[in-house]
């Protein structure tokens, strides 16, 4: 029974030494488990042995001389841990000298030998043995000993453990085929046993299998049921079923969102954009209605917007309701600091002057909770108003019975008895929010001002066209509502409110110029030709009528010659203001449509039943009519080029109606995208997308830390070595923008460069060298407060330095940013003109600096940083040549030799930085082996020491490649001074370069331009976080 | 003229600080294939060879070469090369129209209200089509080439930045 001999049968032995040592805690887990059954010990009963067993051997003597009478079989597991501990740490020299010493030794194992290490001695004995036969056996002992092993070894083969079936115990060469499930195939003997297991399995599967088949659960009903049931927990958009058929489903803020397309279809969708139309459903967006006097409303907004920003809730279009308006709103009276989110907003249009207003303000899920707390307390609404108890039908009802039924179902056989089947029948699909509990209030009044705030969420879906053709494809899926005539008053149609709306000529009329309006669209070229966020209000027919057969792409037919001279006052005055009114403003209006729509089921039954199979079908007074508004959304507005990309059409719609509105979309050739296809679409746009352009909001804070975890995570599921290593690359950050820290070492080191040469900061026209010295200075005052902090950080003790940014970190955790985002238009407007190099080539229009603007000058920079301190500006970059921006990459400055390098030669891209060394791989390699030293006990106090020596702590989440907290000076980590980060990059298919979103510091923007040569301003270095080179960019700031 | 249009005078007068300027893009209209947009972004080359492509590839016996503002020289060089490149086979028939392009004022206060003016600007039509070589240097062709088959007048489809709005 040689080593060699005990690996090779594997199966009943235990593992050698060496291997029970390299195994993993996984690998160690499942040996155990294997082993449960397996005896632990041979033994046989002689308790006499030593003194027979005299003679044998000296080797034998001492074992026996260690008084332990049993003579043990290595084979426990944690016994076999024990002994492979005391052997290896053992040098193998004095073992061998015990065997030759071995009373000695035997006296003196005594006392730190366990037991447990007699095996393996023992074995080392027979290879002696093996070389040098003994002189004498005694039989019987020998043979006693032997039966013990022997019975062991029947034993370990009866009983099999208990994971695996009969014919895995079975040799590869005697197992066949479906042996599983046909016993037959077994050879004879083992059939019994495998007969057994098979029953055992089957009554254990049928157990757990209380589900029904596939068909039972594939029932209406049934299938309804489940679907309540998942859309508990996440909310679900009335074209979650479409989506999920053909998206990457995400569950995002509460709701179940299609994120991408699972086919491929990156640039097809980039082409719907550009040049047909791209639908997408926003339905989560939230809606949060506003109502009361024009003048107290205005009073209570004024509190949380600026005028600094633009036009604010009472911009005159905006007020009229002929035009949707855009702000970021702030913490109440918190201007510059704690904004809360950005919104879209619509006032309802007035039909009568002294009428009670009413406001949408739109929002995204992540910041509504923010919002609606603020404009709560900013009106002084605390009167929860209850909900109408049981009216709102549908969703509460189905609510009740859904869970009877669940009740019921528990210990239920498949088969229904009648009164269930009732029940089942009343089951109702989830419309609205199904995750609130029925009695929540979902508006609020003042008691002072009669303000009356109400969240809407999920009661108006609004569905997202973009592209030039999106209005061809409005226009051909709605057809304008048809009046109701006075004869067809008698017959009770399924929309009440419509003959009741029609009585009124006014509306009438309103009806007819919106008709007008809606047909003039068909003639004009592209959404963008219309002025930004015209509001139209429209009243259409069930969109699921006139549905053709195929589908196909709806295009601008030239042939349908429109009226010229309207056109052209349609693009310039856009949609007078009465137009803009529609019945989707009335709450009742809208819960009758949604109550009263025609189920699909019966209007397929009614298509059936035509006379002609495919004509059309003619409801006449019986037709439905959907009140809905459209919203023109502006495309690119910013910057000089592609001006009006990606402009399209909102489209809002009562609850209940998706279904019927999406698909008729997309039978007229519109592409259906999702979460990524709108951020590809703003990022092409040029405008910041919420929540990742929106750092210093508490949503975006709670978006950038979603998103480090994730890519933290998703880096360290991959082998060290296949994954990039950030700090030989000298990214500090590469998972998430460290913004505060680099808005706070910007103010610093302007603050020491400024105090060291005051005299340098003369002019902009200045010569290369002096640009250069500066460089070089910048790079000794960034270098200064990371040196200390540096320090500071390796003696361990963290005290001054970190102050700041623990306490920022504290500030993030009640989510408030310690920084802020420059959103002053007149600052920003100043800062673009800045931006923008006052020579060179293809730069007309620059010499028309307006009058109002400054000139870029020191002190003016001086004064713009003091009065924005630790602000950072966004800024869109676009890459000169090659390269293609990432995630997170850094924004650096380019020193005076990376200008004159590229003036000399035109292909030059970019300087390299240097290789940075990993200080911290070689502490990594030090933790692992004293890791792995930490299990002999002997070691474990020299251990203990070390990890309480200073480095410990930063020790303790280490990753290799990944830069620990605290974080070294951002700025001057690398060997060009950072300003800033990315949050959006990509290539950009529109422009057909690399193109990049981002923040910047303002002072550290400042510094640079008024230190950049005139015909180079705007320049800068950008860099991937996992590359080393940097590549050249035009920084651009556009409002 | 509409009441969205506002008189230059008027114009003069609104403040730069409270109003942005946004320049729309001219009207698009429908496209055929043998319609080339001339730009000054696109390099020159480029947009020569791709009417000469065009003219060389049989499908068509004419195009139409349009330039807006700052391209009208651009284009009239292209279709001037063109003709030299043709060995007298091809034939120019230039047409100038105006365009109205159209401004957005948005204001930055409350109380300035969206104001959207138009202004005008030339544009040049140049069609190229294969025709009997004229003798001496005498033009006007016999007829005239007949117009565009749209009834609207024609007007480039898209301007880049190059382009003087």
């Amino acid at each position: 029974m040689t080593e060699k001999k005990k690996k090779k049968t594997k199966i009943w032995y235990p593992h050698t030494s060496e291997n029970l040592f390299s195994m993993s805690g996984a690998k160690g887990k499942k040996y155990a488990k294997k082993m449960r059954n397996q005896p632990s010990s041979v033994t046989f009963p002689s308790t006499d042995f030593g003194q027979n067993s005299g003679g044998s051997s000296s080797q034998d003597r001492t074992q026996r001389g260690n008084g332990d009478p049993q003579y043990q079989w290595q084979g426990g597991v944690s016994g076999g841990f024990q002994q492979q501990r005391g052997h290896w740490s053992q040098p193998p020299g004095p073992s061998h000298q015990g065997q030759f010493r071995g009373g000695v030794r035997g006296q003196r194992g005594r006392g730190d030998w366990q037991g447990g290490q007699l095996g393996h001695r023992t074995h080392q004995g027979y290879q002696r043995h093996s070389q040098e036969l003994p002189k004498f056996i005694t039989a019987s002992y020998f043979a006693q000993a032997r039966a013990a092993e022997v019975n062991a070894m029947l034993k370990a083969v009866k009983n099999k453990n208990a994971n695996s079936q009969v014919f895995q115990a079975l040799p590869k060469h005697m197992r066949r085929r479906a042996m599983s499930h046909n016993i037959k195939r077994l050879p004879r003997r083992l059939q019994t046993i495998a007969k057994k297991e098979a029953d055992k399995t089957s009554q254990q599967k049928k157990e757990v299998s209380k589900t029904k088949s596939r068909k039972a659960r594939r029932r209406h009903g049934n299938l309804l049921l489940e679907f309540n049931r998942r859309q508990r927990k996440n909310l679900w958009l009335e074209t979650h079923i479409w989506h999920a058929k053909r998206f990457h489903m995400v569950k995002k803020w509460g709701y179940c969102l299609g994120d991408k397309p699972t086919a491929k279809c990156y640039r097809a969708c980039y082409r719907a954009m550009t040049k047909h139309c791209l639908l997408q459903d926003l339905s989560y967006q939230c809606c949060l209605e506003l109502r009361g006097a024009e003048d107290d409303l205005l009073k209570a907004l004024a509190r949380v917007t600026s005028t600094d920003m633009g036009a604010t809730f009472a911009a005159v279009a905006c007020l009229s309701g002929k035009r949707q308006g855009s702000l970021v709103l702030y913490r109440a009276d918190h201007y510059p600091q704690e904004p809360l989110g950005q919104v879209t907003f619509i006032w309802k249009p007035k039909k009568v002057p002294s009428e009670e207003r009413q406001l949408w303000i739109w929002t995204h899920p992540t910041s509504k909770q923010d919002l609606l707390s603020e404009l709560l307390s900013v009106c002084q609404c605390s009167e929860p108003i209850e909900p109408r108890a049981p009216i709102p039908g549908p969703a509460t009802s189905s609510w009740k019975v859904e869970q009877k039924a669940e009740a019921e179902l528990l210990g239920r056989k498949r088969k229904r008895n009648d009164k269930e089947g009732e029940e089942a029948v009343a089951l109702k699909k989830i419309i609205g929010d199904g995750t609130r509990p029925p009695n929540q209030p979902v508006s609020w009044r003042s008691e002072t001002t009669g303000i009356v705030i109400s969240d809407l969420t999920m009661e108006i879906l609004r569905y997202r066209l973009i592209g030039p053709l999106s209005h061809c494809v409005l226009a051909d899926a709605f057809k304008p509502a048809s009046d109701c005539k006075e004869s067809d008053d008698v017959t009770e149609g399924p929309c009440p409110w419509w003959l009741k709306h029609c009585k009124d000529a006014d509306n009438l009329s309103i009806h007819h110029r919106q008709k007008d309006t809606f047909q003039l669209l068909k003639g004009v070229g592209s959404p963008a030709e219309i002025p930004a966020g015209t509001v139209l209000g429209l009243t259409v027919d069930d969109p699921r009528l006139n549905l053709p057969n195929k589908r196909s792409q709806s295009m601008p037919d030239p042939s349908q010659l429109q009226d010229l001279q309207k056109i052209r006052q349609l693009t310039l005055s856009g949609v007078a203001a009465e137009c803009a009114w529609s019945s989707i403003w009335d709450q009742a209006v809208r819960d009758n449509v949604t109550e009263n729509k025609i189920p699909e089921k019966e209007l397929n039954h009614m298509k059936s039943e035509l006379l002609v199979p495919g004509s059309h079908l003619s409801l006449g007074p019986k037709d439905s009519r959907i009140p809905i508004l459209l919203v023109q959304q502006p495309g690119k507005q910013t910057g000089e080029e592609l001006s009006g990309w990606g402009s399209g059409w909102d489209v809002l719609v009562p609850k209940g109606w998706g279904m019927a509105f999406w698909i008729p979309f997309i039978y007229r050739g519109a592409r259906a995208g999702g979460l990524q296809e709108g951020l590809k679409h703003s990022q092409n746009k040029g405008a910041a997308h919420f929540p990742h352009d929106f750092p210093d909001c508490p949503a975006g804070m709670r978006f950038a830390k979603e998103q480090e975890n994730e890519l933290a995570d998703k880096f360290k599921r991959r082998p060290p070595a296949k994954r990039p290593n950030y700090i030989k690359h000298g990214s500090i950050a590469p998972f998430c923008c460290p913004w505060q820290q680099l808005a706070e070492e910007w103010e610093i080191i302007v603050k020491d460069s400024g105090e060291e040469q005051p005299a340098a900061l003369k002019g902009r026209e200045r010569p290369l060298s002096a640009v250069q010295g500066c460089e070089e200075d910048l790079l000794k005052s960034a270098e200064s407060p990371s040196k200390l902090r540096l320090g500071l950080q390796l003696e361990g003790i963290e005290v001054d330095a970190g102050v700041s940014v623990t306490e920022s970190k504290k500030a993030c955790a009640e989510g408030i940013a310690g920084f802020r985002v420059l959103r002053s238009r007149n600052v920003l407007r100043q800062l673009s003109v800045w931006c923008r190099p006052t020579s060179g080539k293809g730069q007309r229009g620059q010499r028309l600096v307006p009058s109002f603007q400054q000139e870029l000058t020191p002190e003016s920079a001086v004064s713009i940083s003091a009065a924005n301190p630790i602000s950072l500006v966004w800024a869109r970059l676009t890459l000169l040549k090659k390269g293609s921006p990432a995630l997170h990459a850094m924004i650096s400055i380019p020193t005076a030799e990376d200008f004159e390098q590229l003036s000399k030669d035109p292909v030059y891209c970019g300087p390299q930085e240097p290789k940075h060394r990993d200080h911290f791989k070689h502490k990594i390699k030090q933790i692992k082996k004293s890791k792995k030293k930490k299990k002999s006990p002997a070691e474990e106090t020299s251990e203990g020491s070390k990890t309480s020596s200073p480095d410990g702590g930063v020790c303790s989440d280490l990753t290799l490649g990944l830069w620990p907290e605290p974080l070294p000076s951002v700025t001057s980590h690398c060997s060009r001074v950072t300003i800033g980060f990315v949050t959006q990059g990509d290539f950009s298919l529109a422009v057909g370069c690399g193109e990049a979103l981002g923040f910047v510091s303002l002072t550290g923007l400042l510094h640079v331009l008024s230190r950049q040569p005139a015909d180079r301003r705007g320049l800068v270095l950008m860099r991937n976080a996992a590359s080393l080179q940097y590549r050249f960019a035009k920084l651009r700031i556009e409002v | 003229m509409a009441d969205g249009g506002v008189t230059l005078a008027q114009h003069r007068e609104i403040d730069q600080a409270e109003f942005t300027l946004r320049k729309r893009l001219p009207r698009k209209l429908p496209q055929r294939r043998n319609d080339v947009y001339i730009n000054m972004k696109t390099d020159f080359r480029a947009q020569l060879a791709r009417c000469q492509r065009l003219l060389e590839g049989g499908e068509f016996n004419e195009i139409c070469i349009h330039g807006l503002g700052l391209a009208i020289n651009r284009a009239i060089n292209i279709a001037l090369q063109l003709q030299g490149n043709g060995l007298g086979a091809l034939r120019l028939a230039p047409n100038t129209s105006t365009v109205e392009l159209v401004d957005d004022l948005d204001p930055e206060t409350d109380q300035g209200e969206p104001v959207s003016r138009t202004r005008n600007n030339s544009a040049i039509h140049i069609k190229v089509f294969r025709g009997p070589p004229v003798e001496g240097r005498t033009p006007s062709p016999p007829s005239l080439p007949p117009s565009p088959p749209s009834l609207l007048p024609r007007k480039p489809r898209r301007v880049c930045d190059g382009f003087a709005l």
